[in-house]
This record gives structure tokens, sequence and C-alpha cells, in this order.
């Protein structure tokens, strides 16, 4: 029993992790249509950029504030040098943030190296322990971080002026734009959104994942999984499906084997993308087809 | 034709050169060459996006070499055999993917993509693990082994100039032209009776079929396989070339091809800054050259000769 309580314990913290990556692809997407194949690399760089700073003697706080102020600046220079000329073509779309994705991997490799990096956790290390469960502090902030930005998400696109028309840009941009939407600004905005989300993820979750150049593909696979599984038009539908994930592998590994850990996300990934491509709660997809 | 003469001449002139290291690249070009040609019939003509192409290679390698070491068989027998179970095996992913469009099909085939490599890392009964396979038997013709790149490079360059024949008389055939249709628009295809997604399978099979056979030729040409160059990024680069040549073009594809190995060699000196160039390079052929490398290059060579040209007619 108690065996399985640890591996619910440590699924929630896996997912937590892969609910925050997702909540930065629901923040594009709900403002372009876009997938955004780096947004795990937002995340790497933000967490990079943050030990940088430190160990340059910044302190933390400073130190988390500028790097993802950088990495949100660094979103919308993406959006408006590499995207928009695209406009509406998927195809070229995805194969640019794939290309964006494999250059801030190689800038991280040619800066920091194939090194992982250690952050040191926000709230000491020692592991707090409940009922024979044991886990770092660190899980807190993770968990903690990952429901506030859900629910501030969430709030911001259904209940703001400014979010609304974030998803009418969405929805049908020609129609936003006749209704005086600046939907250029808009796309803009959310990819500095993206970036700001992407990076606060990274850095809150380097404690406990460690990062170095290339962890930003997986972070990336598997919030794009916990976005199919929890719908990408809604924040708080992706980060559930993030603990969803979470859970299913974390009981994968500890009944199953941990070789087969990957497996299991991409097993859920082609179930749901084939039984509910919308998500459990896709309410955006099933308005656009 | 005079395409084929001309790289026929080039070919001729590498090899007669007796340089081992233009040799190498040659053949190396070729080997890349087979899964960019099935990568382009899949995205170029049919507008179906692939990222775990590189995958396929890997299967191909694999196949080919647990079958001539486990059963003693020789090449010739193991590479069809090896080639012909990957198209089916394409068959079945296209079966199960090719109900999804546009951004789910990208990331249900980088999946497969990457499935398949923890495959390879991890049945090490079968594949050796990290460490992969090492003594694969060389391909041989009239007794002679090939496994000097002085051997295998008139093999792999016939082989590969078959594939782009092949290539280019089917997007020249009616099923080239349903091709296109279909990635234009499947509606459009369906109302004048052409079956989308059964022809979407059947280039995904030939498509497995030539990055098969790539990494049947890479195995028994080197000898020893692991699971590392059948990662995601061999993915991407194979994208990157396609990319180049402009996706629809059965010649430009070995441009891009051509292209990549160049460039890969010329960062050869500075370490890892080959990723930064590839990932800019993607970005900057798909924001401003969709059609490709060369393409890009005379559109804007004509622009600028536009711009000239009324500056001279102002001066006279």
């Amino acid at each position: 029993m108690v065996e399985l309580a640890q591996y619910l314990a440590s699924g929630l913290v896996v997912g937590a992790i892969y609910g925050l990556i997702a909540i930065g692809f629901t923040a594009v997407y709900n403002a372009t249509g876009i997938v955004n194949f780096a947004q795990g690399d937002f995340s790497m760089l933000g967490a990079l950029m943050t030990i940088a700073l430190l160990a340059a003697g910044v302190p933390l706080l400073l130190a988390i504030g500028l790097a993802v102020l950088a990495v949100g600046l660094l979103g919308s220079v993406i959006e408006r040098v590499a995207l928009r000329p695209v406009g509406a073509d998927v195809l070229r779309g995805i194969i640019i943030t794939i290309g964006v994705g494999v250059s801030l991997q190689g800038v991280a490799v040619i800066v920091w190296g194939t090194d992982a990096q250690p952050l040191r956790a926000f709230s000491g290390e020692r592991p707090i322990g409940l009922a024979g469960v044991t886990i770092p502090p660190q899980a807190l902030w993770v968990v903690g971080t990952a429901a506030v930005l859900m629910c501030a998400l969430y709030f911001f696109l259904t209940r703001t002026y400014f979010g609304k028309a974030f998803r009418a840009c969405a929805l049908n941009p020609f129609a936003a734009s006749l209704m005086g939407i600046p939907t250029a600004r808009m796309r803009l905005a959310s990819f500095f959104l993206s970036g700001l989300i992407g990076a606060v993820a990274g850095i809150i979750i380097a404690p406990i994942a460690l990062m170095q150049y290339d962890s930003g593909i997986f972070l990336g696979i598997k919030g794009f999984v916990a976005c199919i599984i929890g719908g990408f038009g809604n924040p708080i539908g992706a980060a559930l499906g993030g603990l969803l994930l979470g859970l299913l592998e974390a009981l994968a590994t500890g009944y199953l084997s941990s070789g087969y850990k990957n497996a299991i996300a991409f097993v859920v990934l082609l179930v749901f993308l084939f039984v509910r491509p919308g998500g459990i709660f896709g309410e955006l997809e099933a308005l656009k087809r | 034709m005079i395409r084929v003469g001309v790289l026929a001449l080039v070919l001729a002139a590498v090899w007669l050169s007796g340089s081992v290291y233009l040799m190498n690249l040659a053949v190396v070009t070729a080997l890349f060459a087979l899964p960019a040609l099935g990568l382009s019939l899949l995205m170029g003509y049919t507008g179906q996006i692939s990222l775990g192409h590189a995958a396929l290679v890997g299967l191909g390698a694999y196949g080919t070499a647990i079958l001539a070491q486990q059963f003693g068989w020789s090449p010739w027998l193991t590479m069809p055999v090896a080639i012909a179970a990957v198209m089916m095996v394409a068959w079945l992913i296209g079966w199960l993917v090719f109900r999804l469009r546009g951004h789910y099909l990208a990331m249900a085939t980088l999946a497969f993509g990457i499935i398949a490599h923890v495959g390879f890392v991890e049945l090490r009964d079968l594949t050796g693990g990290q460490d992969g396979l090492s003594g694969i038997p060389p391909l041989a013709v009239l007794g002679v082994e090939l496994i000097t790149d002085r051997a295998i490079l008139p093999v792999a360059w016939i082989v590969c100039v078959g594939a782009l024949v092949l290539a280019e008389n089917l997007v020249r055939s009616p099923a080239g032209l349903a091709m296109r249709t279909v990635a234009e628009s499947e509606a459009v295809a369906g109302s004048i009776g052409i079956a989308p997604d059964a022809l979407k399978r059947r280039i995904m099979a030939l498509s497995g079929g030539y990055a098969a056979l790539g990494g049947a030729l890479y195995a028994h040409y080197l000898g020893y396989i692991s699971p590392s160059p059948f990662d995601v990024g061999f993915s991407l680069k194979l994208l990157l070339m396609v990319a180049l040549g402009g996706f629809a073009g059965i010649w430009s594809v070995l441009f891009g091809v051509g292209f990549v190995v160049l460039t890969g060699e010329a960062l050869k000196p500075f370490g890892h800054y080959d990723v930064v160039i590839y990932g800019a390079l993607l970005v900057i052929v798909m924001v401003w050259c969709p059609r490709g490398l060369l393409a890009g290059l005379e559109l804007a060579f004509q622009a600028l000769r536009r711009r000239l040209r009324p500056a001279a007619g102002g001066a006279a």
C-alpha cells in the first residue's frame, strides 16, 4: 500500500512537470493555432540561463526574473522573424519551430556544454515524509506553480477581454481582424507569454530534473502528449492531462519496467490521437471542426 | 539523361582520383540520398510530414544485420527480406497515423521514431543495446567483398541512380499526379476517384522501402551498427535535406543531400556548431525559399537583376 502511495506521489510530481510544459503549449495554441515544437527548449533555456546567472553571483529571484524575461522576448522575436512570414501554412510552421528548437539546442551545447547542470532547490533538499511516502520539497513548488499558472491562464483566456481576443485570433484570424483585434500583435504577445511560461516551468523543475542541452526534446514531447490527453484548447485540461500521464508512467515504471516508461507515453498518445483527438476537455478543437 | 551522365562523370572522377576521403563522401551521399528520396516522395509529393524516417532506416539496417548474423544468410538474401519487412511495417504505420493531419501527424511520426529508437536500445538480446551489432558480413560481388569505399561506391550509386529513376518515373506517372492531388486537397482527390488514405499508405510503404534500402546498405558497408545514428536528430537531418531540395523535386533532393554532407564536413573542425547551422538553415529555407535553396537563390538573383536593369536603363 505504501508502495502504491509512493508511486502515486512521484507520479503526481512528474505529472505536474508535464502539466507545466503543457500549459505553455496552450498559450501559443490558443492565439495562433500553432503547436510550438520548441516549447521544451524554451524551458531548457530558461533553466540554464538561471543557473548561469546564479553562478555569476546574481541573486536567485533576480536571476529567475531576467531569465524568464529573456526567454519571453526570444519567443516574440521568433514569432516576428520566423513564423509571421509563413502565415497559416501548418507544415512550414511545424518545420520552422523544429528548426528553432534544434538551433536553441545547438546554442545551449556551445554555451553550456553537454553536461547536466544542477540548480539548488528553492527550499532545501531534506525530503518531506508523510505516512511512509517521501517527496522532495521542490515537488511542492512544482505542483503549486502548475496549479497557479493553469488557473491564471484559464482565467485570462476565458474571463478577460484580452484573453477572449486571443482565442478569437486562433478560431478565425480574419474575422478577429474585422472586429478590430490586432491579430499580429496578439500572436506576438502569445509567443511572449509562452516563452515566459516555458521558462518558469523549466526553472521550477530544474532542481528535480537535471537540465542539459537536450532536455527540452523530451519535456516538449511529454508536454505535447499531456496536451493531447487534456485538450489543446484548455490550460486546465492540459495540466490535468500532464498529471494523468505522470501517474500512468509512474505506475508503469513501478509495476512493469522502467525501460518501457517512454513507450507508455507514446501508447497513450496514439490511443488518444485515434480515439479522442480533441482531448478530454478539448472545446476549441471541437469548435474548429 | 544528361543529368545521369554528368553525375556519372563526377563519380567517375571521384573514383579515379583514388582519394579515400572523396570516395567516402560520395558513398555517404548515396546512402543518405536513398532515405531522403523516400521522404521527398512522402512529404514533397504526397504532402504528409514524417519525423520518424530515421527509425525506418534503422529498422532496415537492424533487420538485415540480424538476419545475416542469426541465420548466416547471404546479404543479397537478407537485404530484400529486411526491406520487404520494413515496407510492411511502414504500411501498417501509415494505416495507423494517416487518419491524422498537421501537428498530430508530425507528433505521431515523431513518437514512432522515438519508440523505435528506444527499442533499438532496450531489446539487448536482439540488437546488442547501446553497444550495437558488429561483424555484419559485407556484400560480395563475384567473390569480391565490398569493404573498401572504392568497391562499394559503384554499387551504392548504381542502386541510388536506380532509385532516382524509379522515383522520377513514379512522379511523372498517373500515380504521381494522384499524389500531388492528395497533397493539394484530399477532398478534390476523393471526388475524382482517388482514395487518399490508400495512396498515402502505399507511398509510405515505398518511402519505407527507400529508407530501409539505405539503412541495409549502410549496415553491410560499415559492418557495425549502433542505435545512435538512427535517432530523432537523423530524422531531422533528412527533413533538412528534403527541405533544402525544395521538397518536391527528385534531383534537387540529391542537391540537398550533397549540401548537407558537404556542410557537415566543412563544419567538422568547429565541433557542435553544425547543429546550430542546421537548425538555422531549416528556418531560413522554410521562411524565404519554400521551394528549396536553389529555387530561392534563383528568385533572389532574378529580383536583383530586375532591380539593376531599370537603373542601367536610366543611366543610358
